[in-house]
């Protein structure tokens, strides 16, 4: 599925209300469907004028690695929504992800640096 | 450098301590966020009576804790209302497990959280929240309480003090390994 973002071109950028449905023009689910609430993102060196403040958000947001559920929060965006505009920015080479959020813990070497990590707290 | 997230939830019936126990081990303060109860309500290409639509909002408290520069931890509490399974099933996926927190004063509103991960097999561990006094019962009559499996771990703790929620959190990640090594 292809997506087009809004490329600029609006005659009264000044209080301009868009409600978040248009936004994600209508998506309802991310594309790539391995992302997690808990999934970190980061933002890659991009120039992103040609964003919509929305996004640009976000991405000013993901200076340092950050989740899907710390976006929303901080935007006051509903998860879902945060999700597929995550997911466009990453599409369209804004955002890198980090490892997607497993099925299933199956990595006895991250659950050892987990309990190292929290022993130390 | 990757980097990793590793989930932990936190669940346990209404009040009974979920963001507490967050806060007590969270580098962040709690942050909140929002999911929007049906997903009808968002897809709308057509504006008319959207305004009208009754979206329910479902919030989640979650805390953060960096293991390292390529591994972080989350915690997500549990919505307070037990009829939003669907986003229990988001917070479980790909969790390494669950904190059930135990009220005392209520035991059996754990019982549903305890039910969700037995019968999906999600390692838990349950911690009976002192935080309301001194407790009435003994272990094995909360056990008995919640049909705990004996090879569930039962701690006692104090979701307002750091060591206490750590305790539960280390006895939640030793167990999962424990599950691992024997499944493997």
């Amino acid at each position: 599925m292809t997506f087009d973002i809004w490329d600029g071109d609006d005659e009264s950028a000044a209080g301009r209300f868009v409600p978040l449905y248009v936004l994600v023009n209508g998506r309802t689910a991310p594309r790539d469907s391995t992302l997690d609430l808990a999934t970190q993102v980061v933002a890659l060196p991009v120039d992103t004028r040609r964003l919509e403040p929305e996004y640009v958000e976000i991405v000013h947001r993901c200076a340092s690695w950050i989740s899907v559920a710390e976006i929303g929060a901080h935007l006051r965006l509903p998860l879902a929504i945060t999700k597929v505009m995550v997911d466009v920015l990453v599409e369209q080479g804004y955002l890198r992800v980090g490892s997607p959020a497993q099925q299933k813990i199956i990595d006895l070497h991250l659950l050892d640096s987990v309990l190292a990590g929290l022993e130390r707290l | 450098m990757d980097r990793t997230s590793v989930k932990i939830v936190v669940a346990g019936g209404f009040g009974t301590g979920k963001t507490t126990l967050v806060a007590s081990v969270s580098e962040i303060a709690p942050l909140t966020t929002e999911e929007i109860l049906t997903e009808a309500s968002i897809g709308v290409d057509d504006t008319t009576g959207v305004e009208g639509k009754a979206t329910t909002t479902v919030a989640l408290d979650f805390g953060r804790i960096t293991i390292s520069p390529d591994v972080v931890v989350y915690l997500f509490g549990t919505p307070g209302q037990d009829r939003f399974w669907f986003m229990w099933d988001e917070l479980s996926q790909g969790a390494v497990g669950a904190i059930v927190l135990v009220d005392t004063r209520r035991l059996e509103s754990s019982f549903p959280a305890v039910d969700y991960f037995e019968r999906r097999g999600i390692p838990f561990v349950t911690a009976v929240n002192r935080f309301f006094g001194e407790c009435p019962y003994t272990e094995p009559e909360i056990r008995a309480a919640l049909e705990l499996d004996p090879a569930v771990p039962l701690v006692w703790c104090d979701a307002r003090d750091r060591p206490s929620s750590k305790l539960a959190l280390i006895t939640l990640v030793r167990h999962a390994r424990t599950r691992l090594s024997v499944n493997a």
